[in-house]
């Protein structure tokens, strides 16, 4: 066992010696890496080392936790984040945290992430494969990210494991016109999984066909949605799916486990898996993370759980437990039975939608909310694209949204980017009865 | 709280020094940070944390590079050193990057508490929480979650570069929320407030954070039992300070940052409807001449307040629009630079960790010199909004939709019943225009702004006095 888990271990000892109930402490060291760019430039190169162990106790069901930085003066702040426990009220709803011993999968973490030194090229990559599709007018800015970093739990409760992660993305925005602009991404938890050019190229190509946009009409219209919106609608849904969110009544599925939420076409998971930029082997209590269903064939199962959220509702925890709430992971939605060549069949004459931002909502509970489309927003007629449009925006609801899923693509891509909180593998949707606003 | 290790930020600097770089600065930011949470009463959590470290920037052959760290050694900083700098010597710009010139300053200022976060004890901080959380749930109004949050920040920072600036800096602040869902026969409504203050625990005498929650608690309900969605069409609009604020926030504020003008941003927090070539530039009409929005993070006490920037600039107010007219741009060095013009100071970063980008501190329209009374008399049909619940912008800045949260129909100069979420969505030009009358007042809410990646939340105010919009379409 190395240096840094005796570390870690020594600190969960330590607290117990006090008197602390239960105690985990995660240390974590990471690299991680960005460049950001625009006007097809590079702006800035930058490098971050972090060496911080979380540790959060509890002590007759006072919830306290601290970060320590590189383990410096760790004995002294976990005296004083005892004695704030003390001084703390307790939580009668605490139930604990996970106890036992866990097998971890083998992580399948990429060791070259940890010394890439010079990414840029993978930026000249992606701009070449953009301005392939645009040519000389582009305009493409975008964040390049890398991370490796090693994971170190000891819970007081038995749980014990070490976790290497890693991720690689690159995130595109290309513009042909000023108002015309298509966003590409590629997301990898390895470098073999990595295609930067892809995210050029398509982010180069929705750029070209949104050229000379017109305003959008208000109404009524069925909409395919690409992978990257879904991927941000997705990362509400699972927000509003963590048990602490429905306590606080942040969430539209509230009282309705057991219930349809959604066509029978929907299943919605959490997995934080190998491929995935959220890859993870535990969660923040050491319990395995591994794939749910929250969503299965259109029946909500089960909201996302720490060990004390499960005890308030009656089951599991589902091993999604954070510092101090359960939090998804990294989405899946299913595939469907199309190619995405016949969801555009299938919607015939409404809109395509690559992406969004800005989405806010009125009641988390009803599931009232806006979003505003942004990059190429095309209106399509016989399931081709015959018109781009801009300034149009989606009022909706959150729930008739999840129940008016109509059709989805065999075709996966997992998405990340700066608006989207929880990564996504999601195919392309298609969804009825959307309602479009504009600015009057 | 960690005191900040001078010696190894300048020796961090002296390293980037002694590389061949144009120009290199290390900035240290030290955070000792409290967090209490409270659900119905009840805490789920009280954190305490230490976030401490120190970055080198570097400009180097036309490049930028930037390397962070929390290891306070003299190792690590000449490591940290030697990485910015080959950082920026490997991003191959063909146009090279320059800072604009600037006076190098040296100061130590800091925010004064009357009294101090920590002279509070933990006990007291818990115990404000549950007296407000009681508070609300005595009303007689069923209000079934109450979910109530307290941050308390004591911010150490140290900048020095390459130009002989070193100043030093100590900032406390302190922040509420409070998210509310009431129920009233079946329905349901929710609000959210926030409030924020650069100084110490004093903030919450100032607030009165009970009465304002009540205040919402009894708004969501008249809401329910009384509100009438409002019929589409045009009218007079009156915005609250509270609409007021975040309308020059996203309409006025965010566009005129200048490094979302030149396209720095563009992939993620986006462009603006001004840009270089384009309709809109310094000298167009935005608004009608009543409308001066300026940006000034030298309010006291403000939860945007700053005395310098992080790159060593003097703060001073920025009148972006005035009389109706683009006039100043939002600039760090990098985009002053880019523009031939001075940094005015808006360069702002929220941890050691992060670049400093232009920023907004505390944006809010100019009071006119109109009674509240004033302006209602002249409306015979219309709509005050007062607060919102739903917005959003697009990445340009131009489309814009609030959607009232306290709302009232104004008939013959008078308030009359409640509105049930009366809706706008228009152009920034269209908003601005559309204005004709502003009162005296001047109010501020706070805020957290989000930009840039990875994600900068840095504290600002939002405000404004009451104005008055003529044939507005609402819905």
């Amino acid at each position: 066992m190395s240096d840094l888990m005796d570390k870690t271990e020594a600190l969960v000892r330590k607290a117990k010696a006090l008197g602390a109930d239960e105690v985990i402490a995660k240390t974590t060291f990471g690299r991680r890496t960005q460049i950001r760019f625009s006007n097809n430039e590079v702006d800035i190169s930058k490098v971050w080392n972090d060496y911080v162990t979380e540790v959060s106790m509890a002590w007759q069901k006072r919830v306290v936790a601290t970060q320590i930085q590189n383990f410096v003066d760790a004995e002294k702040r976990v005296e004083d984040l005892f004695r704030l426990a003390k001084v703390s009220q307790p939580n009668p709803f605490y139930g604990g945290i996970a106890s036992g011993s866990f097998t971890y999968p083998e992580s399948r973490v990429d060791i070259r992430l940890r010394d890439l030194e010079e990414p840029t090229g993978y930026v000249g990559e992606a701009i070449e494969a953009a301005k392939g599709e645009v040519g000389k007018d582009l305009n493409a800015g975008g964040t390049l990210y890398s991370y490796y970093g090693d994971v170190y739990l000891v819970s007081s409760e038995g749980p014990m494991g070490m976790d290497a992660r890693s991720y690689i993305e690159l995130s595109i925005r290309a513009f042909s016109q000023k108002e015309a602009s298509g966003h590409g991404v590629s997301c990898s938890s390895t470098l073999d999984g990595f295609d930067p050019a892809s995210a050029g190229r398509k982010a180069g190509e929705i750029a070209r066909l949104a050229r000379d946009p017109v305003p959008g009409e208000e109404g009524v219209y069925d909409v395919v949605f690409d992978p990257l919106i879904t991927g941000s609608l997705m990362g509400i849904y699972s927000m509003m799916s963590s048990a602490f969110y429905v306590m606080i009544q942040m969430s539209i599925f509230g009282n309705k486990l057991g219930e349809r939420v959604a066509p029978e076409i929907v299943t919605v998971r959490d997995n934080p898996a190998a491929y995935s930029v959220a890859n993870r082997a535990f969660d923040d209590e050491g319990v395995p993370a591994g794939e749910k269903a929250i969503i299965d064939r259109g029946v909500l199962k089960t909201y996302l759980h720490n060990t004390s959220t499960a005890k308030i509702f009656g089951g599991e925890t589902t091993g999604n437990a954070g510092l101090v709430v359960p939090q998804a992971w990294s989405i899946e939605l299913d595939p469907g039975d199309m190619s995405r060549d016949e969801v555009f069949e299938k919607l015939g004459d409404g809109l395509y939608l690559t992406n969004t931002w800005y989405t806010r909502f009125q009641n988390y509970i009803t599931g009232d909310f806006s979003t505003i489309p942004r990059d190429g927003a095309f209106l399509v007629e016989g399931g081709e694209i015959t018109g781009s449009l801009k300034d149009i925006r989606i009022s909706d609801n959150a729930m008739r949204m999840l129940n008016g899923v109509k059709a989805m693509s065999r075709e996966r891509q997992h998405v990340h980017w700066w608006e989207m909180d929880t990564p996504t593998l999601t195919p392309y949707v298609l969804i009825e009865g959307v309602k479009i606003t504009r600015p009057r | 709280m960690k005191e900040l290790d001078k010696d190894v930020v300048e020796h961090a600097l002296e390293h980037a020094m002694g590389r061949r770089v144009d120009y290199a600065e290390a900035r240290a930011h030290s955070a000792f940070s409290e967090q209490i949470i409270l659900r119905n009463g009840v805490l789920e959590a009280y954190l305490q944390s230490v976030d401490s470290g120190f970055n080198v920037r570097v400009l180097a052959e036309g490049g930028i590079g930037f390397s962070s760290t929390n290891r306070w050694t003299r190792d690590e900083a000449e490591r940290v050193a030697e990485t910015a700098c080959r950082l920026a010597r490997a991003s191959g710009r063909k146009t090279r990057i320059e800072f604009s010139e600037m006076e190098s300053n040296e100061a130590d200022w800091r925010v004064e508490e009357e009294q101090r976060i920590g002279d509070v004890d933990p006990e007291s901080k818990i115990g404000l929480l549950t007296g407000v959380d009681k508070e609300i749930a005595s009303q007689g109004i069923d209000v079934p979650s109450r979910v109530l949050q307290c941050f308390a920040d004591q911010v150490e920072k140290y900048f020095v570069n390459s130009e002989g600036s070193k100043i030093s800096s100590y900032v406390p602040r302190v922040a509420c929320f409070g998210i509310i869902t009431v129920k009233e026969d079946g329905k349901t409504e929710q609000a959210a407030r926030q409030f924020g203050y650069s100084g110490g625990w004093e903030a919450f005498d100032l607030w009165n954070v009970p009465a304002e929650l009540v205040h919402e608690s009894m708004v969501l309900q008249r809401v329910m039992r009384e509100g009438k969605p409002l019929m589409p069409g045009e009218t007079t609009l009156v915005c609250g300070t509270e609409v007021v604020g975040i309308a020059s926030h996203e309409s006025c504020g965010h566009p005129m940052e200048a490094d979302r003008i030149l396209g720095r941003e563009m992939s993620q927090a986006g462009r603006s409807f001004i840009y270089p070539g384009g309709p809109y530039w310094l000298g167009t009409r935005i608004g009608s001449d009543l409308v001066t929005i300026v940006d000034d993070p030298n309010v006291e006490h403000s939860y945007g307040h700053y005395a310098y920037d992080d790159e060593g600039v003097r703060a001073r107010p920025r009148y972006l629009y005035k009389d109706g007219i683009i006039n100043e741009f939002l600039h760090n060095r990098e985009t002053a630079a880019k523009l031939g013009v001075e940094s005015n100071g808006s360069a702002r970063a929220v941890g050691y960790d992060r670049e400093a980008i232009v920023r907004m501190a505390n944006t809010y329209l100019m009071p006119g010199d109109m009674t509240e009374e004033e302006l209602l008399e002249d409306v015979k049909e219309g709509v005050y909004m007062r607060s919102f619940t739903e917005w959003n912008i697009d990445d340009r800045r131009f489309n814009q939709r609030y959607v009232g949260r306290e709302a009232y129909l104004i008939e013959d100069g008078e308030l009359g019943s409640p509105v049930a979420r009366p809706t706008i969505e228009m152009t920034t030009k269209g908003f601005w225009s559309a204005v004709d009358g502003v009162t005296k007042d001047l109010r501020f809410d706070a805020a957290t702004c989000g930009k840039s990646d990875p994600m900068q939340g840095v504290p600002v105010y939002t405000g404004g006095p009451v104005i008055r919009l003529r044939g507005v379409y609402m819905k």
